[in-house]
């Protein structure tokens, strides 16, 4: 035994990661069914995406999509909510049901021997909801009393401004939950109308697979929702509305209580099928993580905050780009112009060839944990298939990663991060609204006067 | 209603882990689980040293150390672990609970044998001077504002290991008091590094795609030389003396959107035989929407916003806490007579045949699914070890909790949820 050497061993010539072989078929009612297989432990997953979501909501019913989610899971015709938890408890099962802006998924998954009845039960809640009127009544009040707790948070207040701010009336600009004041406006016509437009097999796509041959998965997505039929009428348009160009300005909202100020930072950017989208989901990984340049500036550098990242939610629309952090209330001018700085500092000193190496590597790692579980295998395809991208893809995922160079993150940043960012900041407003109205547009709204469901009030 | 079928616990295949299970001659104990499924491999190094063993005076200190580990050493730049796996796809993190601290990397397995040299020479030659202590402190002083100040309900845990422990430090809780923090010298710093710090006080757990011959070369080659004192690790011998009366206590903060009530009651160590009945009970009382409290208190009554049951086992005893958030306008007293309700009726009767089913069904399939990931199983590997006592103890878990009967259940129930055995902690807004 000798003393431990002075530097690191070097690296052994690395293993290839293998990716779940996926194959797709269409069935006669025009569902889309993807299948995979992936069999080192006895579990299978499903995820039934259903191509509308909070983004086919009305301005005036935000929160419409989510509810119709949450119901599903409420009773069906044949049993009610506590029967429908006690089967799928009893199975060990997973049973859920969320609504983004683009999309509503309803995912299951258990042990092999207990996935046919599981997803069963997920034809059950997708096709024969009951919505009756006591759980609308019932379901509302719940999610009423949870924005309490969301509006108690500063950093989820920033993100739901933020996204106003960004949009406007567009149809990303109100919140996926909705307001109290929207929310009390929902029945259970609506709930049902919404169902029955927009749950309907030619706009939705199955994912399954985990434990079980593909064939025998495309068997069971036939016998199961192969009776499923599509209404006789076209899809319903979905709501439009021009996204608002970016302009810079500091949004404040006022929590004279809030711990701490949350700020985020951002404007919109790109959508999922761009071309885009390899340098932008690289350039954002160069702001992101503990060694990307906004944690090193912010945390490492500075001790504003305990952390600070970057984010892109590329969608079917333009998507959000940005950046957050949360400060001391008398730090929060600094945190400001830190993180403008470096935002812009993708531009005055653009990452380099070899800076590249190991933010790309972070991309790539974090792909290949995601895929590690078979839920996360069946959310990356599903995420192909929601936005049309070739299911293919998820081989090339790594490869299309390391193909992105320098000059193609630095012409994305200069043309689509450098300027004209909003900036929202919610916390003890007294402690930096003057200083920063000094620099930039302000427009300051007190927490008590915040309406989300109201674009007006954000212009 | 169409009869749905029922899948018994049994029929659920939890393949054992096959683990090897060595100890160095410096006492460094070793446990390394091969699975090539995937190229990736999870490294976890436990120290045994958590919140617990702070020298009095001293809170906080375990957690300040978690932070210093990342600061560089006599061979390496500070932030040289994040070189070493964020900048190849991998990650690393550190968490310090009441009994461990736990650091942890994921990595491409190409790059295992530079993460153990590089855990190796943290433990062998950590920096620690006054540069280093001043900026971490600050951060983690950063980390109790930001966790325990600015959150909502960011207090409630440390003011239930407050009440509850008057004597043994599981009361102190683990973040520790900027105050106290603020107090501390680079010797005491110093001081608590050498104490705990040392091969025979640590676990080395490697999960997922590894050789178990060739990764055991490697430990030997790093860790081996490095020595281990002739003293012993001192323990916490102290004993939390039985409580006898009720404890109730009223915090009130601003930023507190709904009212909270949690109770806390005195358990066994997570060794102790009560253990599996005691996480049957948490499963039965808040797992799922089936379980007790949701379907009575979220579901039926629609008094809370959510409720929550905890087993929290421990190196030594530890808490059984059930947790509710009032529903908007529902005031603290009818939330907190409701949960009282449902926690004497399970002092009072016995779970049924189909309710048993259900929950080993339920604890079945959440240990399959928590076997998914390389590093689930090295977590799983370290707790076994160091709350238990033995590494196998991941292999008899799934028997363990089968061979819970119902009269189990209602005796753990009967025995630990008494009144003069609890802590009550009323959360209010101000």
């Amino acid at each position: 035994m000798t003393d431990l050497q002075n530097a690191p061993p070097a690296a052994g010539p690395p293993r290839d990661a293998t990716i779940a072989r996926a194959e797709e078929r269409i069935l006669d009612n025009g569902l889309r069914v993807v299948a995979f297989e992936q069999r080192s432990l006895p579990l299978i997953a499903a995820q039934l995406v259903v191509r509308s979501g909070g983004a086919d909501e009305r301005e005036d019913e935000a929160g419409l999509a989510a509810l119709v989610s949450a119901l599903l899971t409420q009773g069906t015709a044949e049993r009610g909510a506590t029967e429908l938890a006690a089967a799928v408890d009893a199975l060990g099962a997973r049973l859920d049901a969320a609504s983004g802006y683009d999309a509503s998924v309803v995912s299951v998954s258990a042990t092999t021997p207990a996935f046919p009845a599981a997803f069963a039960l997920l034809d059950e809640v997708v096709r024969r909801p009951a919505f009756s009127a006591h759980e609308v009544t019932r379901v509302r009040a719940k999610s009423i009393s949870d924005l309490a707790l969301t509006y108690a948070n500063p950093s989820a207040v920033a993100r739901l401004v933020a996204q106003r701010v960004a949009y406007g009336s567009a149809p990303y600009g109100h919140p996926l939950a909705g307001t109290a004041a929207t929310l009390e406006r929902l029945d259970r016509e609506g709930v049902a109308w919404f169902h029955n437009a927009y749950y309907r097999p030619d706009d939705a796509a199955l994912i399954i697979g985990g434990d079980i041959p593909i064939d025998d998965a495309f068997v069971l997505a036939q016998r199961v929702l192969g009776e499923w039929r599509a209404p006789n009428v076209p899809l319903a348009p979905r709501p439009h509305g021009a996204i608002p160009p970016p302009r810079a300005r500091v949004v404040i909202v006022d929590k004279p209580e809030a711990g701490r100020t949350a700020l985020v930072a951002g404007r919109v950017t790109i959508e999922r099928r761009s071309q885009d989208y390899y340098p932008a989901v690289v350039a954002t990984a160069v702001l992101s993580g503990y060694s990307g340049r906004l944690n090193q500036e912010i945390r490492v550098k500075r001790g504003l905050s305990y952390g600070a990242g970057a984010s892109l939610s590329a969608r079917r629309m333009p998507g959000l780009f940005t950046a957050s952090t949360l400060v001391d209330h008398a730090r929060a001018v600094e945190a400001t112009d830190v993180t403008r700085a470096t935002l812009r500092s993708l531009v005055d000193a653009p990452a380099t060839d070899d800076d590249l190496i190991a933010r790309k590597a972070t991309v790539t790692g974090g792909f290949f944990r995601g895929i590690e579980t078979i839920d996360g295998v069946a959310a990356a395809l599903a995420e192909h298939v929601l936005y049309d991208v070739p299911i293919d893809d998820l081989q090339h995922f790594a490869r299309r990663v390391q193909d992105v160079d320098a000059a193609s993150v630095g012409d994305f940043a200069s043309r689509e991060l450098a300027g004209e960012l909003f900036v929202v900041l919610a916390g003890d407003a007294s402690r930096f609204a003057s200083t920063l109205a000094t620099k930039h547009d302000v427009h300051v709204i007190p927490a008590g006067t915040l309406d989300l469901g109201n674009a007006a009030g954000f212009a | 209603m169409t009869a749905l079928p029922t899948i018994s616990a049994s029929a659920i295949r939890v393949e054992p882990l096959a683990y090897v299970d060595r100890t160095l001659a410096n006492g460094l104990r070793a446990i390394l689980v091969p699975d090539r499924r995937v190229p990736s491999v999870a490294i976890n190094v436990a120290y045994r040293v958590g919140g617990k063993d702070d020298p009095p005076g001293r809170s906080g200190f375990a957690h300040l150390f978690e932070h210093l580990m990342f600061k560089g050493t006599s061979r390496t730049a500070p932030e040289t672990i994040d070189r070493l796996t964020e900048d190849v796809g991998g990650y690393n993190n550190a968490f310090t609970s009441e009994d461990i601290t736990n650091y942890y990397e994921v990595v491409p397995s190409n790059h295992l044998e530079r993460l153990l040299w590089a855990e190796a020479d943290r433990l062998a030659s950590l920096t620690v001077n006054d540069a280093n202590f001043a900026t971490e402190r600050d951060v983690v002083i950063g980390e109790y504002d930001q966790r325990i100040l600015a959150e909502p309900y960011g207090m409630l845990d440390e003011l239930v290991n407050r009440e509850a422990y008057r004597v043994h430090p599981y009361g102190r809780g683990v973040i520790g008091s900027p105050d106290e923090l603020n107090a501390a010298s680079l010797d005491d710093v110093k001081a608590f590094h050498a104490t705990y710090y040392r091969p025979d006080n640590a676990v080395l757990v490697v999960a997922g795609d590894l050789d178990v011959d060739e990764t055991w070369r490697w430990i030997e080659r790093h860790f081996g030389a490095i020595a281990t004192p002739p003293s012993p690790v001192p323990r916490v011998v102290a004993v939390e003396p039985e409580q006898t009366a009720e404890r109730v206590y009223e915090h009130r903060a601003a930023n507190v959107p709904l009212a909270a009530v949690e109770e806390a009651y005195h358990i066994p160590a997570a060794a102790h035989p009560d253990a599996a009945a005691l996480d049957v009970l948490e499963t039965i009382l808040g797992a799922g929407r089936s379980s007790r409290l949701y379907q009575s208190l979220v579901y039926t009554q629609q008094l809370a916003t959510s409720a929550w049951a905890s087993a929290d086992l421990r190196q030594q005893p530890g808490l059984f806490s059930v947790r509710l958030t009032c529903a908007r306008g529902v005031t603290l007293e009818a939330g907190h007579a409701a949960l009282r309700a449902e926690l004497e009726r399970i002092r009072d009767a016995a779970p049924s045949e189909a309710e048993m089913a259900r929950v080993g069904t339920q604890i079945a399939s959440a240990l399959v699914r928590s076997r998914q990931t390389s590093s689930g199983v090295a977590l799983a590997l370290v707790r076994a070890t160091t709350e238990r006592g033995d590494p196998a103890a991941v292999n008899g878990d799934l028997d363990r909790y089968l061979a819970v009967t119902a009269a189990d259940v209602l005796r753990v129930a009967h025995t630990y949820l008494r009144p003069e055995n609890r802590t009550v902690i009323r959360y209010l807004p101000q």
